[in-house]
């Protein structure tokens, strides 16, 4: 099976998504949906086929990696794109637990979504999700990864308004999809900033990396690298968009409106990491723009700060989740920032389990209370739903970095690698630091109110709270083994280093080109720091919610006060800028418009003026018409002859 | 000199039929005098070496063309104008502007001085077919020109099928 | 004496004047069209003409063009005769100077 064809990757979601969609469309007029077993069956087969696929070709993969050209896109003079798939060490990893996560919550689904009217329909945009992501992460072009972008935001945007009969989910949706347009210009930008830096073919990957090294082998760096500066910032600006970075980062929390497999794929999992796999993908191009790369390592920086403590202040257990998102993504964005691609990736794919892991976790309490979210009103859940709670206390261990799960391993290498990126490597490693004993305290939050002390919600409903089925477990356990053992792939201080190596012909070469001096601290040392703010991080949680009495919930579970302020900021941000830009809409539409009005009344008057005069002229006989014309040609030859034009 | 005694007599023939279809006093006379007119106009093709140009002036002007038009005269009937003159004050304006204007571009081509090529082709039907269908040679220009006469002629048919057939609404709504 | 160019040019000249009179000058709207005709007539054997005076490779357009015409002459007729069907059903007149519908 060496030969396997690359498109098999993507056709079999698509396959999928089609088909699902025509079961919905065919049973969206009947009063009964279509059988959920059925359904279920297919929604889970397309994405496990996939996943197969992947498999299959991960065993086979050559080092360099399988490129296979598919068909002509777009050709013009100066611009030529193919549709074409790149399947290397980066687009292996991402594939494998994009396609592996996606079969796992495609079964937990099946058992969330259990009763749901659109069962069908949401299967079907979950294949569709999934068709995009592969597409864009399997592309070996700039313009098909684009196509995925899009097509994972349009996803984003339907399955987060997938209950779209409450209009808080519209709203959430459409500022999700909103805020990512605004990224997406700057990937459109940055593609056409590419592009007329020449060679018609420079969104390919390949010819991208090739146009680079000869540019700077050239030695003409003062003139590209103000344009690839360009370039790179409108790149991240994409990435900021999609990976919910600062500034573009108010979409995610408010998208946990979706059903929870959603934000855990999507919002959690897989999407909002594609910035962070763009970032690695263009690791030939970021590492010559150092600028840029500095302002990455400091918006990542500044997110995962904020997020965190943004995180300490939120009610609703899917929001603490989301915040942590948007944390562990400004880790990731911190690694990408001092060049440390591999370490970056790792972070994605271990987050990805135990994240997954969290959101399944909280899915399935939500589940299990019936809906409800406000952790205020958890409690004690550890005896009712053990397997729910250890799952969720592995992953819990897994992202403050306990040691041995597979957190640690990741979050400690990002740690390590940002200590010695130079000059401010220490000051970067404090803060992370700083972050990560937030993380556990926030964490350690979550974990308290919900599965210790006593339930406090009221009496009646404490009766129904169950066990998620073994269809929504089976997929949490297997994610929880994921964030046990995910780690292992790259356990720098016990010399594995698998990782490394399969990600090595990917952008190894790129960060050869910013050499960091070795640290002269040991690993054990980052080792013991990471361990110690973990476990500073937990004493803190326990201590402040452990034997605490949680006031009793009431009103709304958004933050209140100056937590409202925190947390909202960049709302305020957002809104700030809205009504800048109001302002100017509304100058333009009140002067410029009215001139340019104005000048059309003007134009059209005059014309009108001057065809009411013509108008008056005609002679009202059509064969005198024809003699006039005839007469004028006559004049016209004469008056030829007489100047001798042309003889 | 063979060539320009036909000539001579040909065009004679089509100005003399020509100089017929101004003067006739009906329509049908008018369009029997144009066939005449054409007939000769189509000896004049062949005398110059275009012969299926002339056929095909036989065929489609003076065959079809002419035949619809004396036919929709006979059909109407009513065609024999006998109100109305058949010059007026129009036409003494006209006259004298379109000889001008002859005349004008007479004395510049008599002044240009053309002559006949020797090597020139002749419009033979093989010659008018590979001009029109072989791609390879002269490109798909006259091809596609072709392709649209096609449609131009299906959609003038139906133009004048939905304009003659019977109005579906009133007719004498706008009388007078 | 033999066949000069200019002999056929001066032909089409003499018809294309009489075509423009007739077209213009008669009010029966059938001599209206036939002078039409006519000048298309004398417009081809123009091109004709003109073609013989060009070297070989050069002569194909000015011989393929008048076929053009012809094609289109026919669908103006066809059109042309449609129009006067229905005028001539609406004002039972073939006279080309009552028709004055578009008159401002």
């Amino acid at each position: 099976m060496t030969n396997l064809p690359l498109w098999f990757i993507p056709l079999f979601p698509l396959i999928g998504c089609i088909v699902l969609g025509a079961i919905a469309l065919i049973s969206s007029g009947e009063k009964k949906g279509p059988s959920e077993g059925f359904v279920g069956a297919l929604s889970v087969l397309f994405p496990a086929l996939a996943f197969v696929s992947v498999v299959l070709l991960s065993f086979n993969m050559p080092e360099g990696g399988i490129r296979s050209t598919l068909c002509n896109w777009i050709d013009i003079p100066m611009f030529k794109v193919d549709i074409g798939f790149l399947f290397d060490g980066l687009s292996r990893i991402m594939l494998l637990f994009v396609t592996g996560i996606g079969t796992l919550i495609a079964l937990y689904s099946n058992g969330y979504m259990h009763g749901d009217r659109g069962f069908a329909r949401f299967f079907a945009y979950i294949n569709l999700f999934l068709f995009s992501m592969i597409v864009l992460v399997l592309s070996d072009s700039l313009l098909l990864t684009f196509l995925g972008w899009e097509g994972v935001g349009l996803c984003s945007y339907l399955l987060i308004g997938f209950w779209n009969h409450d209009i808080n989910n519209c709203k959430a949706a459409n500022k999700a999809f909103i805020v990512n347009r605004v990224g997406d210009i700057g990937f459109l930008l940055g593609m056409l900033v590419l592009c007329t830096l020449g060679g018609s073919n420079i969104l390919n990957y390949d010819a991208l990396n090739a146009f680079i090294n000869m540019i700077m082998g050239a030695g003409n760096v003062e003139i590209v690298v103000p344009i690839l500066s360009i370039a790179g910032l409108c790149f991240f600006i994409g990435c900021t968009g999609k990976s919910a970075q600062i500034p573009l980062l108010t979409w995610l929390p408010d998208a946990m409106a979706g059903p929870t497999p959603v934000s855990a794929l999507i919002h959690a999992a897989t999407m909002v990491t594609s910035g962070v796999y763009l970032l690695a993908r263009l690791s030939t191009m970021f590492v010559q723009i150092p600028l840029i790369l500095d302002i990455i390592t400091w918006v990542g920086l500044l997110t995962a700060f904020w997020a965190a403590v943004a995180g300490l202040f939120q009610n609703d257990i899917k929001k603490v989740l989301a915040y942590s998102t948007i944390s562990q993504l400004g880790y990731m964005f911190m690694a990408a920032g001092v060049a440390a691609f591999d370490a970056s990736i790792f972070h994605v794919f271990t987050h990805a389990f135990f994240k997954a892991a969290l959101f399944l976790g909280a899915g399935a309490v939500i589940h299990s209370l019936a809906g409800e979210q406000d952790m205020r009103k958890m409690g004690g859940l550890l005896k009712k739903t053990p397997v729910t709670a250890c799952v969720m206390i592995f992953a819990f261990l897994a992202i403050i970095g306990f040691p041995g799960f597979a957190g640690f391993w990741s979050k400690d290498l990002i740690l390590e690698r940002l200590y010695m990126s130079g000059p401010m490597g220490p000051f970067f490693y404090a803060a992370g630091l700083l972050t990560a004993v937030i993380t556990a305290v926030y964490m350690g939050r979550l974990i308290v109110l919900t599965f210790f002390g006593s339930y406090r919600g009221s009496k009646e409903s404490e009766e129904h709270i169950h066990e998620a089925p073994a269809c929504m477990l089976f997929p949490m356990v297997v994610l929880a083994f994921g964030a046990i053992f995910a780690g292992y792939f790259w356990a720098d201080s016990m010399g594995i280093k698998f990782f490394e190596e399969s990600l090595a012909p990917v952008v190894g070469a790129a960060q050869a080109v910013l050499h960091h001096s070795e640290a002269h601290v040991s690993a054990g040392v980052f080792a013991g720091l990471g361990t110690l703010a973990a476990l500073l991080g937990m004493g803190i949680a326990w201590a402040k919610y452990g034997k605490a009495r949680i006031p009793a919930a009431k009103g709304s579970s958004a933050p209140q006060g100056k937590m409202a302020t925190w947390t909202f900021f960049w709302d305020y941000v957002h809104g700030v800028v809205i009504t800048v830009v109001n302002a100017i809409a509304w100058v333009v539409d009140n002067c410029v418009d009215k001139l340019v009005q104005f000048a059309q009344w003007l134009v059209g008057g005059i014309a009108e003026i001057l065809g009411d005069g013509a108008a008056s002229f005609q002679v009202r006989k059509v064969r005198l018409q024809i003699a006039l014309s005839i007469a004028g040609v006559a004049a016209l030859v004469i008056v030829v002859l007489l100047t001798g034009g042309l003889i | 000199m063979l060539a320009l005694i036909y000539f001579i007599i040909l065009a004679v023939v089509a100005v003399g039929s020509a100089i017929c279809v101004l003067l006739s006093k009906h329509p049908l006379y008018g369009a029997l005098s144009l066939v005449v007119s054409m007939l000769s106009l189509a000896g004049i093709y062949g005398l110059l070496g275009s012969p299926f140009i002339g056929v095909v002036q036989v065929m489609v002007y003076a065959g079809a063309i002419m035949m619809l038009l004396t036919f929709v005269i006979m059909v109407l009937n009513a065609a024999k104008d006998s109100k109305t003159p058949m010059f007026d004050k129009v036409s003494l304006f006209v006259i004298p502007a379109a000889l001008v204007l002859a005349g004008l571009v007479g004395f510049v081509l008599v002044r240009s001085g053309i002559a006949f090529d020797a090597t020139t082709l002749r419009g033979s039907v093989k010659f008018t077919s590979e001009t029109l269908f072989n791609l390879s040679q002269t490109g798909p220009g006259y091809f596609v020109l072709f392709e649209v006469i096609g449609l131009l002629l299906l959609s003038a048919m139906g133009a004048a099928v939905l304009m003659a057939k019977k109005r579906l609404g009133t007719d004498n709504e706008e009388e007078k | 004496m033999e066949l000069q160019a200019m002999y056929v040019q001066i032909l089409a000249l003499v018809i294309f004047a009489i075509g423009l009179i007739v077209a213009v000058s008669r009010r029966n709207v059938f001599f209206v069209l036939m002078g039409v005709e006519l000048a298309l007539n004398a417009v081809n054997l123009s091109f004709v003409g003109f073609a013989k005076t060009l070297p070989a490779d050069l002569s194909a357009a000015g011989q393929i063009v008048p076929l053009f015409t012809i094609a289109v002459a026919a669908a103006e007729a066809c059109v042309g005769l449609a129009m006067v069907i229905m005028i001539f059903r609406n004002r039972e007149s073939v006279d080309a100077d009552t028709f004055t519908n578009l008159k401002g």
